[in-house]
């Protein structure tokens, strides 16, 4: 988030001083705590570098969340909000994974810091800090499979390799993983870089060591086993070509291939104080409806469209392109209504103009509709200043009030600050549970 | 309770609205800040199929289906050069050709190091770009800023 991190540094020089650490506890390092409960912390910790494991790598097969007891398989999985590797995140869910070569046990390394994705699909890893080799999927023409992968704001080019996968006590094995920036496949292809953007290929430019896309569909991508989208290329040397790819190499939902607990996800996360805090901590459960801390219960479940897309009104407004999206650092939507932040004088093109800062903070009414025509009741989201918040904790990495405008006009993307005190299913297509068929969201 | 507030009603001002005489539809060429040219030949060179071209007050747009199954849509001022294109599909299309000479200050345009990957927005001299969407459903336009003819409301192209 640009203007949250030049804000970050800019006013730290300032306001760090007057951030007292208090010393105790703190939210502790990511994938520590194996307890399913989360937990919110707004003092910098005993130690200073407490939550900024930045690196990774063990080369243990054993992960420290991991266990399995009693024929169940643990399903929980740790995770945290906090400053992230490039120590500029706000907003961003991390987890740990724990990545194999295919059928090796020895051959493994644990990634921290995997940013928690329920908006895309697939796991791609940053190579470093990646740094175990593996296979690279061939076509059946020999060729080997690379994609370009496109975010809004850029493109990550990298192969697809195999894997086998460990998330808490869930495993998955061969699974098709993305490598970003893999020292074999530098040689991005004018197709890719012509999709526009920067090329994300390092965890500066990532900011985190991979991403983990647990969003509603299978694959990352609706036709490309019969269409050519520009997304998935052939090489031979150096010289790549768009290509159709079977569906068993495409990304996957790395969930879906999870031996059980494998049609969803849940994220559960605590409230957050509307100032904000140091780190918030919560897990990822797999599965809905597979085991006894799983179970649907009685949430509002919203289907969403073939684009993972339902309709979000807000404040009188109805966007009907919308999304609820771990992997969005704050609420954006636009918002006539709200003024927006004004760039400090010394930075005249601050980014900070593109968030909200109202005088004080607005409640809207909110009211999200699936495409199964069921609509939320009671929901409001609560407009900060974004200016204020930050300089009144510039140490802070988690912010439920942080919205800003959107680029397009009718879509509302609701961002992490909507997972802060909920619990969030995801099922993905297909999914039969006791409270509907996926694909949808619940909470 | 929820909190509502009312919709304040956005009022734009069409100050001239030039109508554009059109004869049968024609494609432009996707490419900002040039003219528009009957080109069939790229939409064949690209597989591209034309939905429609409409005209609309002050403008045309022209709508592309692109092989990705991407919506591309051009606009053209009564001028005839391309003021705006804006895209919506699975993948973004090839922005090198449909922003031209404009492509290469859009990459070099400064930016924050760490995006939330959600949405861009910048703005290089005349040119503004805004990139959202998500995997599966990006969306996204670039226009300039100084050819959108008078009375067009900006918040209309997409």
């Amino acid at each position: 988030m640009a203007a949250a991190r030049i804000l970050k540094i800019g006013l730290c020089a300032v306001l760090c001083l007057g951030a007292i650490a208090c010393g105790g506890g703190g939210g502790g390092a990511s994938s520590a705590s194996s307890s399913s409960s989360g937990g919110v912390s707004s003092s910098s910790g005993s130690t200073s570098s407490s939550s900024s494991s930045g690196g990774t790598s063990s080369s243990s097969s054993s992960g420290g969340t991991s266990s399995s007891s009693g024929g169940t398989t643990s399903n929980v999985a740790s995770v945290i909000v906090d400053q992230g590797p490039s120590s500029q995140s706000v907003n961003t869910l991390f987890v740990s994974v724990i990545v194999c070569a295919p059928g090796s046990t020895t051959s493994c390394q644990t990634i921290d810091h995997i940013q928690v994705d329920s908006g895309s699909y697939g796991l791609r890893l940053v190579a470093p800090p990646l740094t175990l080799t593996l296979p690279v999927e061939t076509l059946a023409n020999g060729s080997s499979l690379a994609e370009c992968t496109q975010f809004a704001d850029g493109f990550s080019w990298g192969p697809i390799v195999t894997a086998d996968l460990q998330i808490a006590g869930e495993q998955a094995h061969s699974v098709p993983v993305q490598v970003i920036g893999d020292s074999r496949f530098t040689s991005i292809p004018a197709n890719c870089s012509s999709t526009g953007g920067t090329s994300e290929d390092t965890v500066s430019t990532f900011g985190a060591n991979g991403i983990l896309g647990i969003g509603p569909f299978e694959l990352d991508c609706g036709d490309c086993a019969t269409n050519t989208h520009g997304l998935y290329y052939a090489c031979t040397g150096s010289t790549c070509t768009d290509t159709t790819v079977p569906a068993n190499l495409q990304m996957p939902n790395p969930v879906t291939h999870f031996a059980v607990d494998n049609n969803g996800t849940i994220i559960v996360l605590p409230s957050v104080p509307a100032a904000g805090a140091l780190t918030v901590s919560g897990s990822l459960i797999f599965g809905i409806d597979t085991q006894t801390n799983n179970v649907s219960g009685t949430q509002t479940v919203l289907t969403v469209d073939g684009n993972a897309n339902l309709s979000i009104s807000a404040d009188g407004t109805t966007f009907a392109s919308s999304f609820i999206d771990s992997g969005s650092n704050g609420v954006f939507f636009n918002d006539s209504n709200i003024t927006n932040c004004t760039a400090p004088a010394n930075d005249p093109s601050s980014q900070i103009t593109e968030f909200y800062c109202p005088g004080t903070p607005i409640t809207l009414g909110v009211i999200i509709e699936g495409q199964n025509m069921v609509t939320t009741n009671n929901l409001t989201f609560t407009v900060g200043n974004a200016q204020t918040m930050l300089n009144a904790n510039p140490s802070f990495n988690a912010f439920p009030q942080l919205a800003g405008t959107f680029p397009m006009p009718g879509t509302f993307d609701y961002g992490l600050p909507f997972f802060y005190g909920k619990r969030v299913a995801v099922a993905v297509e297909g999914a039969i549970t006791t409270a509907g068929k996926g694909p949808y969201v619940a909470f | 309770m929820p909190i509502f507030r009312s919709d304040e009603f956005k009022v734009f001002a069409i100050a001239a609205a030039v109508l554009i005489a059109a004869a049968a539809p024609r494609v432009a060429r996707a490419t900002l800040g040039e003219p528009e040219i009957t080109v069939q030949t790229d939409v064949a060179k690209a597989h591209a199929s034309i939905k429609s071209s409409q005209d609309r007050e002050g403008y045309r747009v022209h709508e592309v289906t692109l092989p990705s199954g991407t919506v591309m849509r051009e606009f053209v001022a009564p001028n005839g050069k391309v003021f705006a294109v804006s895209w919506q599909g699975p993948t973004r299309p090839d922005l090198r050709q449909a922003l031209g000479q404009y492509f290469d200050s859009y990459i070099s345009a400064p930016r924050a190091k760490f995006a939330d990957r959600r949405h861009v927005q910048i703005q290089q001299g005349d040119l503004i770009i805004q990139s959202s969407g998500h995997m599966r459903a990006l969306t996204g336009r670039a226009y300039l800023v100084s050819a959108v003819p008078s009375g067009v409301n900006v918040g209309d192209l997409h």
